[in-house]
């Protein structure tokens, strides 16, 4: 690792006061930036640790929905009463990533800025854009089994890997965020910037601005949801493929519908050409197959993944028999 | 008389006599050694997989805090030897930053020595290396390049296979695989300006001395190699690796200790790997599955400088009975490390090869692949026309097929549910692996404490060295394990066998048997020399139990060797013992050890999910010293070859040479929820040509054919043949066996 | 170029080569002696010498529990816990696998919760409270999953077992499942390479009573 200073923030308004001077990271789990540290891939001059600002609490809104702190960790807020029973997608998916260890580690703002497994961008040598704009893509071409089929560009095809950011993007979560000039709200659908030809630039975020909560909506009436990994082994390993499916269904028929993917697209990529095939339509196999064949219309197979987009499809087609199913 | 133990501890599933100190953290592996003064070195690796480093500038590295060398070509030429081609063993021979040609990605091109690991880590990256490179080829499609060498042969293959009225030909590719111990190879040295002390992680010490004194140019009496404890190898740490002479050459010219720790991604460039193979099996049957030939051809590659050979025909020549049977190789250069050996190096991936011939054999035949190995056993080894000296294969696969509930398959790919309703595949394979045994030596005392101490420059692996050389002793004393201390892993003990090929076991059985004989008769000799009790006594009239010397017929009278020893002042009698091998008994006999895997796999087409769920081993190993430790050793061997029939895969960057996903998230191993449900069964038949206690060794037999038995499941349950591995879900996406059904 | 040879100054003091002598006693090699595995290896794990301050710049002060000890440690901010623990406090029972979360040897327990020590960076826990498998019990007293692991030889070369037992024991304050695969899920992120896995699940079943 560079050498770098480290400086314990003891409020949000200090921590970024200290984010908005250049180079600078926020610490919290450690679990992407400690990696990617040790790579070479990241490497601040000045760490702030943000692990005692008071952003660890999950609360209640007014309107029924859930305001969780950036840094409640990723198994605390799976094991969460109101999350188990208001957004069982968002607990599966939290427990479907990386480790308990991991788990007890990584927060819900770190989550959402886990950066992408591709093995070009982590090899802080090859080709790549994201890592050093303007050096081309080694993925493309290159091995890229693990990597995007949707919302790639010329540029990058890297996938982001978060299983968490999936379920929040089919709830309609919001992110909070603070800076050195004020606080704003961001629907996470529009958190995540596409690759477009500034791969580097992930999301919205500006530098210094920090996430200081996750606000979940009120849970759908009567709504059911899961979510689905598809990977090579069983376990701690990132997604192939994974479906995070919201369901309201009422006299047989489907009232409301949230479909995104996870591991396949350049972020966690919600379908509403999915949720169209659903809404309104006869919760039946068939309603499913249409549905998952409509969520991976467009997709856009490089010379390794092309299995992913069927791989998708099936696991669209089986979350949303498995949460139909669910009483 | 027989020692009141020694009827129960051999063949006693004994707990580890080390593993209080496993568990506890307080067993110290190689890297946990710390020395006043230690530095902290870091490897610079090569990011270019051919051609020359045309400049080195180590002037920034050197200015940063704390560092105190970067040493390369330039300044470290000539520090290090190469050794004798006979005198001990290395997979790579030239000697580190010996010269500036770089002939695979990750070779050490200079070497920071910092006085804390952050330190040196963060200066080897500031190492500025310019090359002159060449486009690398790392292709993992082999063709011959190098000339045809025949195994074995016998009739003729060629003109049996065209008239076989049912054959099969195919191709069985296995990628590089890589061993990843979770434990990093590492190295600690020490130089006191005479001496070497090594603390090294080696599956070898004796040798890791003789090629360590030779390539730092000193005597062998100056180079001392510890292994206390070693976080497994898997054959990978089987040789010295040029990371060991580095961080000893350093710790030479600084007069400092080192500590070099190889990092995960250099655990895939610089230690090794199981190379790839690509195999032709040709098998011809009559239509009753009598096999009248077997053809074996086989190709893998080397890397540049250094030639490897992988068996893969190791067990074709007498696995079965067949008039015709030829198993030849060849090999192809690639700008590659060098690989070595990988737990079961040869048979684990030619047994995937035959094996899954086998399979095919019986589905062109629609035969049970069970059957069509029963009605091929041969009565003994035609390759060599040897008597098989112990050879059980025969019952393993009954006993297999009858704890597996085998008679229930049917045969049609899909045709299964297990009581969930999922589609389940089985499948089966056989194995073998060779029984082989090393000279070896060892020293026990039995001492005035009351203890014995056996001592022996061997090593324990993971594999439970420390327990079964205790219960060799403690079946010739009657002492408990508990009074027994094994002193291993340290070159300077009577030399003992390398940790590989399955052979520590046997190789130690008549060394340690004789030493510990050795032992107790001097024991019988200080009785009968120092009390009164004893005196005149023939020492065939006296008998040893316990610590315990008696008179024949009047063991209520025993005196405690203590008493004894303590009366003359001794604290304690030593004898030496010796075993020579067995390269007499494979003049006269084929020895090796069998097995047989039967494999039930779950298939979801839904979501192309594939699970091994099941697996029934039976091995016929010999005596097995210790069953506990002995079926983990199989049961091991079953996770690493779920892993080599789904999930390993070492891939190659075809631009750069470099080994891309070199690390344990993207170079995926099984998991504990991967772990299928595994039913173990030793047949335990002795094999007594090769030592006195009929052991054979377990460590590697287990991962031979059980990637075959698992393609061959996959095969049942989805209706697609996989025959290169992985098995990758795509491979299954079009699965006859799918969707539909 | 030429080898560079060691400068000596207040920041980088000299080296000095260990004497023949002191070389054994570091050692812990007696003269008459020849072979003392476990006693050599003992003495040289207590042989332990933190690096000066003066060779780390930049370092910070880090002040927390290991096993129950308080520890003040003036640290170089890219430490990290595994380090500090192995290199620093010479607490080698917790090991490097991988360096980077993917094999769960490193596996410590912080304030009661498994974490991977790798990816902690040690400044990280002013404070805290960290556990590692040396607090857990001792060889002559081991804790109940210790033992159990012994009695089912839940290990082979035993290099990723302080891993999986402190993931192990932690696991009681984890609402985790009791069936099989609930467990085999939770310890999914300690890699046992010699792939004693149905043993370690039966330790643990029978730890967990």
């Amino acid at each position: 690792m560079h050498p770098f200073t480290f400086n314990r923030a003891s409020s949000t308004d200090q921590a970024v006061k200290w984010g908005a001077a250049p180079n600078v990271r926020f610490i919290a789990g450690g679990t992407t930036l400690t990696d990617l540290m040790k790579l070479g891939v990241e490497h601040p001059t000045q760490v702030v640790d943000i692990n005692r600002l008071p952003l660890a609490e999950v609360e209640r809104t007014p309107e029924g929905g859930l305001k969780v702190g950036a840094l409640v960790r990723n198994s605390d807020l799976a094991w969460h009463l109101a999350v188990k029973q208001g957004y069982p997608v968002l607990s599966e998916a939290l427990l479907a990533g990386a480790s308990g260890q991991l788990r007890n580690m990584a927060t819900t703002g770190g989550n959402l800025l886990q950066r992408t497994r591709c093995m070009y961008f982590r090899d802080n040598l090859s080709p790549c854009n994201k890592r050093e704009p303007g050096t081309g893509c080694a993925a493309i071409g290159g091995a890229n089994r693990t990597l995007a089929i949707f919302g790639t560009s010329e540029h990058c095809i890297a996938t982001n890997p978060s299983d968490m950011n999936v379920a929040l993007v089919a709830l309609g979560a919001q992110v909070h965020i603070q800076g050195n000039h004020g606080s704003r709200v961001v629907p996470v659908g529009e958190f995540f910037l596409l690759p477009g030809s500034t791969p580097q630039v992930e999301t919205v975020l500006q530098p210094g601005e920090l996430i200081t909560h996750v606000a979940l909506p009120p849970p759908l009436e009567g709504a059911k949801s899961g979510y689905l990994k598809l990977r090579d082994r069983a376990s701690y390993e990132f997604a192939l493929a994974s479906a995070a499916v919201v369901l309201q269904i009422d006299g047989g028929r489907v009232r409301q519908a949230r479909v995104a993917l996870g591991g396949v697209g350049t972020l966690p990529w919600r379908s509403p050409a999915a949720e169209q095939a659903l809404v309104g339509a006869p919760a039946s196999a068939a309603t499913w197959r249409a549905a998952a064949e409509a969520a991976v219309r467009g997709a856009k197979a490089q010379s390794e993944n092309g299995f992913k987009i069927e791989l998708a499809k099936r696991c669209v087609a089986q979350q949303l028999a498995t949460v139909a199913a669910r009483v | 008389m027989a020692p009141s133990t020694s009827v129960t501890v051999i063949g006693q599933g004994l707990p580890r006599i080390d593993g209080p100190k496993k568990v506890s953290g307080l067993a110290q592996y190689t890297s946990d050694h710390h020395f006043p003064g230690l530095l902290y070195a870091v490897p610079v690796t090569s990011t270019v997989a051919k051609g020359r480093i045309t400049a080195l500038d180590p002037r920034a590295a050197l200015a940063m805090p704390g560092v105190v060398e970067v040493f390369h070509q330039g300044n470290f030429a000539g520090k290090l030897f190469r050794k004798q081609a006979s005198k001990g063993k290395v997979d790579e021979n030239r000697p580190p930053l010996s010269d500036n040609t770089v002939s695979y990605y990750g070779q050490y091109v200079a070497l920071v020595i910092a006085r804390t690991f952050e330190q040196a880590t963060e200066a080897a990256r500031a190492v500025k290396v310019e090359y002159a490179s060449e486009p690398p080829n790392v292709s993992m499609r082999l063709a011959a390049e190098e000339k045809t060498s025949v195994d074995t042969e016998r009739g003729d293959v060629d003109q049996a296979f065209t008239s076989a009225p049912v054959k099969i030909d195919q191709v069985y590719t296995t990628p590089v695989q890589t061993h990843n111990p979770i434990e990093l190879h590492a190295s600690v040295a020490v130089w006191n300006g005479e001496q070497f002390t090594l603390f090294e992680t080696s599956q070898a010490v004796m040798n890791h001395q003789m090629v360590m004194a030779q390539m730092l140019g000193v005597q062998p009496q100056q180079v001392r190699i510890i292994t206390e404890y070693l976080g497994s190898g898997f054959g990978g740490k089987l040789w010295p690796w040029t990371h060991a002479t580095l961080a000893a050459a350093a710790a030479r010219e600084l007069g400092a200790p080192i500590k070099l720790v190889v990092d995960r991604a250099m655990m895939f460039q610089t230690v090794g790997h199981r190379t790839n193979t690509q195999q032709r099996i040709r098998l011809g049957a009559t239509a009753d599955g009598k096999l009248n030939c077997v053809s074996h051809d086989y190709l893998f590659h080397n890397a540049r400088l250094d030639t490897y050979k992988e068996n893969c025909g190791e067990a074709t020549g007498f696995l079965y009975s067949t008039p015709n049977l030829r198993a030849a190789w060849s090999f192809a250069r690639r700008d590659i490390a060098p690989p070595t050996s990988m737990r079961g190096p040869g048979a684990v991936p030619g047994l995937y090869a035959l094996e899954s011939g086998m399979n095919e054999l019986a589905v062109a035949l629609k035969m049970d692949p069970l059957q069509l190995r029963l009605a091929n056993q041969p009565e003994r080894d035609e390759s060599l026309d040897l008597p098989f000296s112990s050879r059980h294969l025969t019952e393993c696969l009954h006993t297999g097929a009858e704890r597996f509930g085998w008679a229930r398959r049917d045969p049609r790919p899909g045709s299964m549910r297990n009581e969930a309703g999922a589609v389940v595949g089985w499948g089966m394979a056989a194995c073998s692996w060779m029984a082989k045994a090393l000279p070896a030596k060892a020293t026990v005392q039995l001492a005035a404490n009351g203890r014995a101490r056996v001592m022996c420059g061997t090593q324990d692996i993971g594999t439970g060295t420390y327990t079964v050389v205790a219960q060799m002793v403690a079946a010739l004393t009657g002492l408990p394990l508990a009074r027994i201390d094994v002193v291993i892993g340290d070159s300077s003990l009577p030399p003992g066998p390398m940790s590989g090929g399955s052979m520590a076991t046997g190789s130690l059985v008549p060394a340690v048997q004789a030493a510990t004989q050795a032992a107790i008769d001097e024991a019988l000799q200080a009785a009968i020399e120092h009390d009164p009790r004893f005196a005149g006594k023939a020492p065939g009239a006296l008998a040893f139990d316990q610590m315990q010397v008696s008179i024949k017929g009047e063991q209520g009278k025993a005196v405690l060797l203590q008493d004894i020893l303590q009366a003359a002042h001794m604290d304690h009698v030593s004898g030496e013992g010796e075993g020579a091998g067995s390269a007499e008994a494979q003049k006269h006999y084929s020895q090796h050890s069998y097995g047989a895997h039967f494999v039930e796999v779950v298939w979801q087409p839904e979501i192309a999910r594939l699970r091994v769920d099941r697996v029934v081993t039976v091995i016929d190993a010999g005596k097995v010293i210790n069953p506990q430790t002995g079926r983990n050793q199989i049961e091991g061997a079953i996770m690493m070859g779920v892993g080599m029939a789904l999930f390993e895969e070492t891939e190659y960057d075809p631009r750069t040479g470099a080994p891309l996903n070199a690390n344990l998230a993207d170079y995926i191993v099984t998991t504990h929820a991967d772990a299928p449900e595994v039913d173990i069964t030793f047949l335990d038949y002795p094999d007594m040509t090769l030592n006195p206690l009929g052991a054979r060794g377990i460590g590697e037999i287990g991962l031979a054919g059980i990637a075959a038995a698992i393609t061959d499941a996959v095969r049942h349950a989805t209706g697609v043949q996989v025959r290169d591995l992985p098995v990758r879900i795509e491979d299954l996406l079009d699965a006859p066996v799918g969707l539909a059904s | 170029m030429a080898k560079q040879k060691l400068q000596f100054s207040p920041d980088n003091p000299p080296l000095l080569p260990l004497s023949r002598r002191s070389v054994l006693q570091a050692l812990g090699i007696s003269s008459t002696a020849a072979v003392l595995g476990s006693g050599l290896a003992q003495a040289a794990g207590s042989a332990a010498a933190a690096p000066g301050d003066a060779a780390e710049p930049g370092a910070q002060i880090l002040n927390m529990t290991v096993n129950g000890e308080p520890h003040s440690l003036k640290i170089d901010p890219r430490t990290t816990l595994l380090d500090a623990l192995r290199e620093r406090l010479q607490l080698t029972g917790t090991k490097k696998g991988c360096d980077h979360g993917q094999c769960g040897a490193c596996t410590v327990q912080v304030n009661g919760r498994r974490v991977n020590s790798c990816l902690s960076l040690a400044l990280m826990h002013e404070g805290d409270a960290i556990s590692t498998i040396e607090g857990l019990g001792t060889p002559e007293q081991l804790h109940p999953m210790q033992a159990a692991f012994v009695e089912h030889d839940a290990y082979q070369c035993g290099y990723c077992t302080s891993g999986q037992i402190m993931s192990a024991v932690a696991l009681a304050n984890e609402p985790y499942g009791t069936s099989d695969s609930d467990i085999k899920e939770a310890m999914s992120g300690n890699i046992c390479r010699c792939g004693a896995y149905s043993h370690i699940l039966k330790a643990i079943k029978q730890a967990r009573g």
